[in-house]
């Protein structure tokens, strides 16, 4: 009886209160996603210090030839950084947008049938704004759907509901990616739509499919997956295929909101 | 005290009793009910089927999609004609019920609010509320785009009317970069959708455009061949064939339309998924005959003139060019031609044609019949020398002068004058051979007759001349200076680039005949007909004199020029030039006839280009040559790097 009435209660709220409401459920329980979180990330701290000095002495090696070849990559960078600066200036080009770069923590994952998303430990406190591409190491992880105050929840390349304007590796015509029906054990997948009937791939000849730069959203040459699978519509127009997923989109703890920042 | 039984037993005994007003009253109950198990009984099981087909026709809505067309390929499988999509920016009328239902009352208590004198009826109202909403997602899209589109309020209501299941086109034809922002930008489940279609596209532009032809609009597929008969029926717009290749093979290329059969509330609003739906299939491909990088050769040598190119196959009679300029870009009747661009094909008279409906008289390349003719009906030897060429001759009170040289000629076989193509070695010879024989032998050619080739319109109107034609078309006696005229391809003969190409075919192979065909089959078999006749020493005097025209005579320029050579081919050719009466004046028509290789011919090919300047020498050794040269070049160019890559 009570259940029933709440419910009808519910259903005829206005609009504006169920957003206030569930606004604020989402509020009042952030703190005990990022609790949880922290103390997940201090339960990894202490098991980290278990090991021993030999195997963290190994480890310290290992970084430093990491973070050597990385001076390297970022002195390059600055150097071909330069280089574009010069020829936009020499060929009156409008400058490359610009992008902060924030770090977060994955907060807690939330996988369905019906969504794929992630919340993170930052939110307005940052200025993350909603629909910055959030990005990892892998290419693309999504987008931000809604924005906190102290997280934000990102919508994932695995979700029915998120479309890239991406391109296939070596190609410029722009194709149309879409998360795929993605169970909660599964290997993450997607779906692309209008590819040029030109254009092959399988499972034992992928192709990589990378965001095309054209939609406003991400920047151009990101990763998204691999087209295992294309075939041709019945009307012969375009193919339509498959995408297979890096399945490391799972397991993220860390990932980097892009924020537009203007130019260069 | 009365027994409580007594009174009892009493009502026991009213109830039980046969009262007839009782049994009346069941009785008419039961037939009343009767009555109505009878009506029911009717309605369901006799007229059950006609009230269903009603409700059928009254809840249910058919969707017709036409398929799209097939591809037109070259015959190396490059495509000539394929189908770009076409994306559109649509929004889906019948998913926006509710949002109109909300503006309308939005509306409406604003106008109460704020209106004063008179309320607009609800029909405006609602009008009002549509184009509302309708703006409100365009504007979304103009975001995106950066666009400044409109929402055009009457054609809304008529798409709103007529067909509310279809979607209704905010913005047509995107770019890419627009169809990349969409797809980013728009919700999954707006009702805003990315719609794509196709639409015809030519990867070469206007090469080969008449020959290929275009489309236009049709109103869709026939309703009867989908399932749904009787129920009303919404189409979307296809396409079919107006002219050259895409109207001949039109049933071809014409896809397979697919359908949904949707249930619908009483306003028209789509309610369920679809009760059927199949995907509509694409069109048959076509491989044509044409060989678009000889195609393209003759169109750019061709270039800013006017005329046209025909080049065959010799041994199958397929059509490897068929090239025909003032053109214009096919790209341009995709999605629609407009009305500025039908102006400038108009002006540019770059409607017609020519190679297949340009009638021109040919010139020279004519003296070959005649030749023929000669030798077939022993008029003369191949050694012979029946004329001294002067420089004029005079035929009854009319004198004829020798173009086709430095006016002195002398004495000439047969060789030297096909050649030299002294016209007063023809007309000698014509007069003598007379006028029968060479119709007799231009109609044993089929010079007198279409081709059959497969495209619409092919004109009928190639004539080859004599008496009773004259006396009946003209009601005038032939006389000698026609059968003269003749003897060089003037006069009343008129022949199409087509048709001498055959004839050059024809000729190549030692054949009376070729039919000429635009459809590739790798394994197609040689084409046969009918022997020409002549004994061999007649065959090598009729092909020496040709070889000469290209090394020593009228079209030298094709070995002595560098630029025109083709290495290491003998042609056989035949130049011609002709006067044509144009509004300007009279105008020469350049021609240009030949074959190769000589010992074993493989491609036969015909030019004409018209002059622009009266009483300017537009010989086609100069004019026409030229564009018979890049086509020798790059067929030969093509076989020499396919031998070498083998």
């Amino acid at each position: 009886m009570v259940l029933g009435l709440a419910v009808l209660v519910w259903l005829v709220a206005p609009v504006a209160l169920k957003t206030l409401a569930r606004a604020s459920f989402f509020e009042m329980t952030a703190p005990v996603v990022a609790a949880s979180s922290y103390v997940n990330d201090l339960q990894k701290f202490w098991a980290l210090r278990l090991h021993s000095k030999d195997e963290l002495i190994e480890a310290g090696r290992d970084m430093a030839r990491i973070n050597a070849k990385y001076s390297l990559s970022v002195q390059q960078t600055g150097e071909l950084q330069a280089e574009v600066e010069r020829l936009q200036e020499l060929l009156k080009m409008p400058a490359i947008e610009g992008y902060r770069f924030e770090h977060a923590r994955v907060a807690q994952r939330d996988f369905s049938a019906w969504w794929q998303r992630m919340v993170i430990r930052k939110g307005a406190d940052y200025a993350i704004p909603v629909g910055a591409p959030v990005v990892y190491s892998g290419g693309v992880v999504g987008r931000i759907s809604e924005v906190h105050a102290y997280t934000s929840v990102v919508q994932l390349t695995t979700d029915p509901g998120l479309r890239i304007a991406a391109v296939v590796d070596g190609d410029t015509r722009p194709i149309s990616y879409q998360g795929g029906d993605n169970q909660v054990f599964g290997s993450p997948k997607g779906l692309i739509e209008f590819v040029s009937l030109d254009v092959y791939a399988s499972a034992s000849v992928p192709k990589r499919l990378a965001t095309s730069g054209l939609g406003g959203v991400y920047p151009p040459g990101l990763t998204i997956g691999r087209i295992v699978h294309v075939e041709s519509s019945a009307d012969g127009l375009f193919k339509a295929g498959e995408v297979e997923l890096d399945p490391r989109l799972t397991e993220l703890t860390e990932v980097t909101v892009l924020v537009r920042e203007g130019a260069l | 005290m009365s027994a409580p039984s007594e009174r009892s037993g009493s009502l026991v005994e009213s109830k039980t009793g046969f009262d007839p007003r009782i049994i009346a009253f069941h009785g008419i109950v039961v037939l009343l009910l009767g009555v109505l198990t009878a009506g029911l009984a009717y309605q369901q099981l006799i007229k059950g089927a006609i009230h269903h087909e009603e409700e059928r026709q009254q809840n249910e809505r058919r969707v017709i999609v036409p398929g799209p067309r097939g591809n037109i390929f070259d015959r190396n499988g490059k495509v000539l004609v394929g189908n770009r999509p076409r994306f559109a920016v649509v929004l889906y009328l019948d998913e926006l019920r509710p949002e109109f239902r909300e503006e309308f009352i939005r509306v409406r208590n604003n106008y109460r609010k704020t209106s004063e004198g008179d309320m607009p009826t609800n029909a405006q109202l609602e009008r009002i509320a549509h184009t509302s909403v309708v703006k409100r997602y365009m504007d979304q899209v103009n975001e995106f785009l950066g666009r400044s589109g409109t929402v055009d309020s009457s054609g809304l209501q008529r798409h709103l009317e007529r067909q509310l299941l279809l979607p209704y086109t905010l913005v047509d034809d995107l770019k890419p970069e627009e169809f990349a922002r969409l797809i980013e930008h728009l919700p999954v489940n707006s009702p805003l959708k990315v719609y794509t279609s196709n639409t015809r596209y030519y990867p070469y532009a206007g090469a080969a455009a008449h020959t290929l032809g275009y489309v236009g609009v049709n109103e869709g597929a026939d309703d009867e061949e989908f399932p749904g008969e009787g129920l009303t029926t919404l189409k979307m717009k296809g396409s079919i064939g107006r002219d050259g290749i895409e109207k001949q093979f039109d049933s071809t290329l014409q896809g397979e339309a697919g359908y949904t059969i949707l249930r619908v509330d009483p306003s028209g609003y789509k309610v369920n998924p679809p009760i059927e739906h199949r995907l509509p299939v694409q069109g048959k491909s076509l491989t044509t005959s044409l060989d678009i990088d000889l195609q393209q050769a003759a169109e750019d040598a061709i270039a800013d003139q006017t005329g046209a190119a025909v080049a065959l196959d010799v041994r199958t009679g397929e059509v490897l060019v068929m090239a025909s300029l003032p053109g214009y870009d096919l790209n341009s009747f995709s999605p629609k031609l407009s009305q500025a661009a039908a102006a400038d094909i108009e002006e540019r008279k770059a409607w017609t044609n020519s190679a297949l409906n340009g009638v021109y008289s040919p010139g020279s390349t004519f003296k070959l019949v005649v030749s023929m003719a000669a030798l077939m009906g022993g008029a003369i030897r191949p050694e012979d020398t029946p004329a001294d060429c002067e420089g004029f001759m005079m035929v009854g009170n009319r004198r004829f002068g020798c173009d086709n040289g430095l006016g002195h000629h002398g004495l000439l076989t047969l060789p030297e004058a096909i050649s030299e193509s002294c016209d007063i070695y023809f007309w000698t010879v014509g007069l003598r051979t007379g006028v029968g024989a060479i119709a007799a032998e231009a109609r044993r050619f089929h010079l007198d007759r279409p081709t059959g080739i497969e495209l619409p319109g092919e004109t009928h109107r190639m004539l080859i001349p004599d008496p009773d034609w004259k006396q009946a078309k003209r009601s005038e006696s032939w006389t000698p200076g026609d059968t003269a005229n003749m003897s060089i391809g003037q006069g009343f003969v008129g022949e199409t680039p087509l048709t001498m190409a055959c004839f050059a075919a024809s000729l190549a192979r030692g054949e009376v005949w070729t039919k000429p065909t635009l459809i590739h089959e790798a394994n197609r078999p040689e084409q046969h007909t009918e022997p020409i006749g002549l004994s061999e020493s007649q065959r090598e005097a009729i092909l020496k004199g040709m070889e000469g025209c290209v090394t020593e005579g009228t079209g030298k320029l094709l070995t002595t020029l560098e630029t025109l050579r083709v290495p290491g081919v003998r042609i056989a050719g035949k130049t011609g030039t002709a006067q044509i009466v144009r509004p300007q004046g009279k105008v020469d028509e350049a021609w240009f006839i030949c074959f190769a290789p000589i010992e074993n011919p493989e491609i036969a090919l015909a030019v004409a280009v018209d002059g622009t300047v009266p009483g300017e020498n537009f010989a086609g050794g100069r004019y026409a040559l030229p564009v018979a040269s890049a086509i020798l070049k790059k067929y030969f160019e093509k076989k020499h790097a396919q031998v070498a890559a083998n």
